[in-house]
């Protein structure tokens, strides 16, 4: 085997030239002559009955070549269950949903026929918060929900619940109970927060042969492939998929969105159709980071062992369950993480309203579940009157430790972390002085995060040439992943030079099954399903080898481009030589790679509802910041960031102080600037740039940075992802720093001026959620898969 | 009326409406993509241009105020492929992720550094305000920009 610590290098990336000089072609870019343009018809309420759509009028309008509905496109599509229509099918159930596209010469002509469909509607009571949607009586926005198809079983669900995932370990009940234990309660509230990739979301679609060509900016080449098929009730092997350079993700293109609109006018309209988000539609419509409400309770001992934990997690939706559905899994591994507990229950619920659905963005729940827990884990040891490093050095997660599934942690990680965080503490001066007047407070939080596995297949070519080509469904969204950390993989394990291994484009035709790009886990999965392409190359190679240089293939090695005889440089042949005889005497040599997740057990009946029971690889992070608040704006200042950031290896240390330096801006615009509210009419008030608060370079301070490397993985060279961790813990360190800076309960996030000069005067109004019971078994559906509470 | 301007050296005319903004021409009509139609408010600097030597976003400058101006956009800045030192630095240190606030930046940046070759850390931060970034933080960004402005050859 090659050492793992060749791999190691700043290795730099190969797009970034062209993307200095303005030439790299983004799927915005390849909107050209002849190529329709389409725009979507939205709906302008949030909810009512459609009882007319007529398109005579917009069908005889200059250059209009098709117009899709409903009828068009008639399948539900979803993640878990199947409840969302491509476009509004007799009901309409959220502000800005589609009802009709339209394909014509111009994006004028296509957005003056959208306007002129004429849409006949009766408004229906809508529930725009999730305390109106959980309200006795109130109105179901999917009345039909138990008539959908369930894609994935296990789940309760029921009326404006879309679904729910439980865990329960140990008798909390019994827990709470006790005598000697403190009994702390917490509640907590978030907003939305936007991905704002600066690549909207795009597609150019066309339909050729029979079958239908989508070139999309996309993380998922495999689930547009399969969702768009679904929709359109073709097979799904007539859906090809490429992704050109994605002009960031985030998340937001974890999922299949405008391409099926595309595809469908391009089949109807027989031309190349475009569909392009505007900026107004992506700050409306945008698949965010859901709002959500927390209650969390513990019972502690005054010891600080935290003997019984309770929560429920709401988390919204939107109009439709989407990643929402899949993301109540996250509760029980971030909000039932970082710290042992002697029983939990949790209850996470992905609830509807009549707005825009949400969906993933980087580190997903797992950052406002942070944020609960870490914020209700100060105010334990508040009540404790404990030192708040010192609680969470006893009792976070070590070696053979149980997570709140059951699942039996490796290896002890964030103690060790904890204590690194110390020394980084000591090697950097706080900067308590640059508060002056203003409020100084400090905090350091832990967090749990995973690497979400699943499939991913790889096939490397290797040229004669001496350059190989990695062929998968791997597509490069900025954090580099496919421009850095798999050719280091490849060069490593065929003794190459990085530089000398081609990275093949995603394309479904080409390439094989893979979950996607995103949850970290580009380089684990699809690094992993390249090893083993580059193992059956590495056989292949030192067979033939072994019979041109008469030495047996263990006694030869890989390296710098020729195949040596062990311990005698010199010895052997170039690479190239033996791919040119092996050509001749066995075929062009290539291999190929699959991976998928092995699977952890959890301990059986712990978990309901959930997509994984047990993390396979999980990820720990350490955040501590300083902050200035003044309190006379409510300004909050970030003084001084430092993390300590759970890496496995890290192959590429430069590129992994990128991606930490960029995840933490991303947090702290989610924990003080970016703030998405929505009106009485359920329609988000941010429709720019000017009203959604980006964080600016004067916003900003250098992330001081330990990558701590040598945690147990099971990813390539001990790998684990490391761009989605870094914004896990931006939104709890901050606001643990600001409420120790205030001394106020901070319990909401984005710490805007307004709200902290409201939390300064005591104004804000108390978060107690009447749709949250303090009883926890009032938050679940009593199905009977708990039968046994 | 057509109007005329001079884009990268070369003249060119267009028959688009004068309230049509420059982005939409340089973009859709000369097929010069490497400025980006990001907010098209003015906010996030990813369509910035030179016109006529002032540092502009061109989502915001109808082309018919353009008439006559010397345009010049992302792709004419490497004169003859080689890189400007500015690119250089920031391809030298990496700091390129997604890449679309990128060709934004250096056409910001060229003109700041043309005015200010030594700027402190605070001024580089303050001349970045208008350029937003979503993928890195920025900090690496700057720091690319300060190595190059305090090398000893940046001195002339």
């Amino acid at each position: 085997m090659s050492d793992p610590a060749n791999a190691v290098m700043n290795f730099p990336r190969r797009d970034a030239r062209d993307k200095l000089l303005g030439r790299t072609r983004y799927t915005i870019d390849h909107v050209r002559p002849g190529v329709l343009h389409a725009a979507l018809l939205r709906s302008e309420v949030p909810s009512a009955r459609i009882l007319r759509i007529d398109t005579s009028i917009a069908r005889k309008m200059p250059g209009v070549r098709a117009i899709a509905t409903a009828e068009h496109a008639p399948g539900l599509h979803g993640i878990g269950i199947a409840d969302h229509p491509l476009f509004a099918q007799d009901v309409i159930r959220y502000d800005g949903e589609p009802i009709a596209a339209v394909a014509a010469d111009t994006l004028e002509q296509a957005r003056a026929a959208a306007a002129a469909i004429v849409v006949e509607l009766e408004e229906i009571p809508a529930v725009i918060s999730m305390a109106e949607s959980l309200a006795p009586g109130a109105p179901q926005i999917h009345p039909d929900w138990k008539k959908y198809e369930v894609l994935v079983e296990g789940a309760a669900r029921g009326g404006n619940v879309a679904w729910e995932a439980t865990v329960a370990r140990g008798d909390t009940d019994a827990a709470f109970a006790r005598p000697d234990v403190q009994i702390i309660d917490s509640t907590y509230r978030v907003g939305r927060q936007n991905h704002v990739s600066f690549e909207p979301r795009a597609v150019v679609a066309s339909f050729e042969d029979g079958r239908y060509h989508i070139q999309t900016s996309t993380q998922v080449p495999w689930t547009v492939r399969n969702m768009t098929a679904r929709i359109l009730q073709v097979p799904a092997s007539h859906v090809r998929v490429t992704v050109p350079a994605v002009g960031g993700g985030f998340g937001l293109k974890f999922d299949c969105s405008l391409e099926p609109y595309a595809a469908v006018l391009a089949q109807m309209s027989g031309r190349s159709v475009s569909l392009v988000n505007s900026r107004q539609e992506e700050m409306l419509t945008c698949l965010c980071r859901e709002n959500a409400e927390i209650r969390i309770r513990s019972a502690v001992t005054k010891d600080g062992e935290i003997v019984g934990r309770e929560a429920t997690v709401l988390m919204d939706c939107g109009a439709y369950g989407g990643e929402q559905i899949f993301l109540t899994t996250m509760t029980a591994h971030t909000l039932g993480g970082n710290y042992k507990l002697g029983s939990v229950r949790l209850s996470s619920r992905a609830v509807y309203t009549n707005t825009a659905p949400n969906g993933a963005f980087r580190a997903c729940n797992g950052v406002y579940n942070t944020f609960a827990l870490e914020r209700h884990t100060e105010e334990i040891c508040a009540a404790l009157g404990m030192d708040s490093l010192e609680f969470r050095r006893r009792n976070v997660l070590g070696d053979k430790d149980l997570g709140a599934t059951g699942q039996v942690f490796e290896g002890n990680v964030l103690g060790p972390m904890l204590e690194r965080m110390a020394a980084l503490r000591e090697k950097s001066p706080s900067r308590k002085t640059e508060a002056g007047d203003r409020l100084y407070g400090r905090a350091t939080t832990v967090g749990t995060w995973f690497i979400f596995i699943g499939p991913s297949s790889a096939t490397v070519n290797l040229n004669a040439d001496g350059s190989a080509t990695l062929v998968t469904s791997g597509v490069e969204i900025g954090s580099g992943t496919m421009m850095q950390s798999l050719p280091q993989i490849v060069a490593n394990s065929l003794g190459l030079r990085p530089q000398d291994v081609i990275v093949k484009t995603a394309d479904t035709d080409a390439s094989g099954l893979d979950l996607g790009v995103g949850g970290g886990r580009t380089t684990v999965s699809i690094g992993a399903a390249s090893s083993a392409a580059c193992e059956e190359v590495r056989k292949k190679l030192l067979s033939v080898a072994s019979e041109m240089l008469q030495t047996k293939p263990e006694k030869l090695v890989l390296t710098g481009g020729r195949i040596e005889i062990a311990g005698i440089k010199g010895s052997g042949t170039t690479i190239a030589k033996v791919v040119e005889r092996a050509q001749q005497v066995m075929g062009p040599v290539s291999g190929s790679g699959a991976f998928t997740a092995p699977g952890v057990p959890s301990m059986p009946g712990c978990a309901a509802g959930h997509f994984i029971d047990a993390i396979d690889i999980p990820v720990f992070a350490v955040h501590e910041c300083e902050v200035a608040v003044d309190p006379d704006t409510g300004h909050v200042e970030v003084l001084s960031y430092k993390v300590v950031q759970d890496v496995g290896r890290a192959l590429n240390p430069r590129a992994v102080l990128s991606q930490i330096q960029g995840g933490v801006v991303q947090g702290m615009g989610y924990a003080l600037h970016e703030e998405v509210s929505i009106d009485a009419h359920g329609r988000i008030e941010q429709s720019g740039f000017e009203t959604y608060r980006l964080p600016l370079a004067l916003d900003v301070v250098p992330v001081e940075i330990d990558l701590y490397e040598g945690a147990p993985s099971i990813g390539p060279l001990g790998t684990k992802g490391a761009g989605e961790v870094p914004i896990l813990n931006v939104g709890a360190a901050i606001a643990c720093a600001v409420s120790n800076a205030t001394g106020k309960r901070v319990q909401e996030l984005p710490l805007t001026p307004p709200r902290v000069l409201a939390l300064l005067l005591d104004r804000n109004e108390p978060l107690d959620f009447p749709h949250i019971s303090p009883t926890w078994h009032d938050n679940i559906i009593h199905t009977g898969i708990h039968a046994s509470l | 009326m057509p109007i005329t301007l001079i884009v990268n050296g070369e003249e060119r005319a267009t028959q688009a409406a004068p309230m049509t903004p420059l982005l939409d021409v340089l973009r859709e009509e000369f097929f010069l993509t490497g400025a980006k139609a990001v907010c098209r408010e003015g906010f996030c600097g990813a369509c910035t241009v030179h016109a006529d030597g002032i540092a502009r976003m061109s989502c915001l400058m109808p082309v018919g105020l353009a008439q006559g101006c010397a345009i010049t956009t992302v792709e004419a800045i490497a004169a003859d492929g080689v890189l400007s030192p500015l690119q250089q630095a920031l391809e030298d240190h990496d700091v390129v992720q997604c890449g679309m606030c990128f060709p934004g930046m250096v056409m910001s940046l060229t003109k700041f550094l043309e005015q200010n070759a030594h700027p402190s850390r605070d001024e580089m931060k303050t001349a970045l305000a208008g350029n937003i970034c979503r993928c890195t933080g920025y900090e690496r960004i700057i720091d690319a920009v300060l190595a190059l402005t305090n090398a000893p050859q940046a001195a002339e």
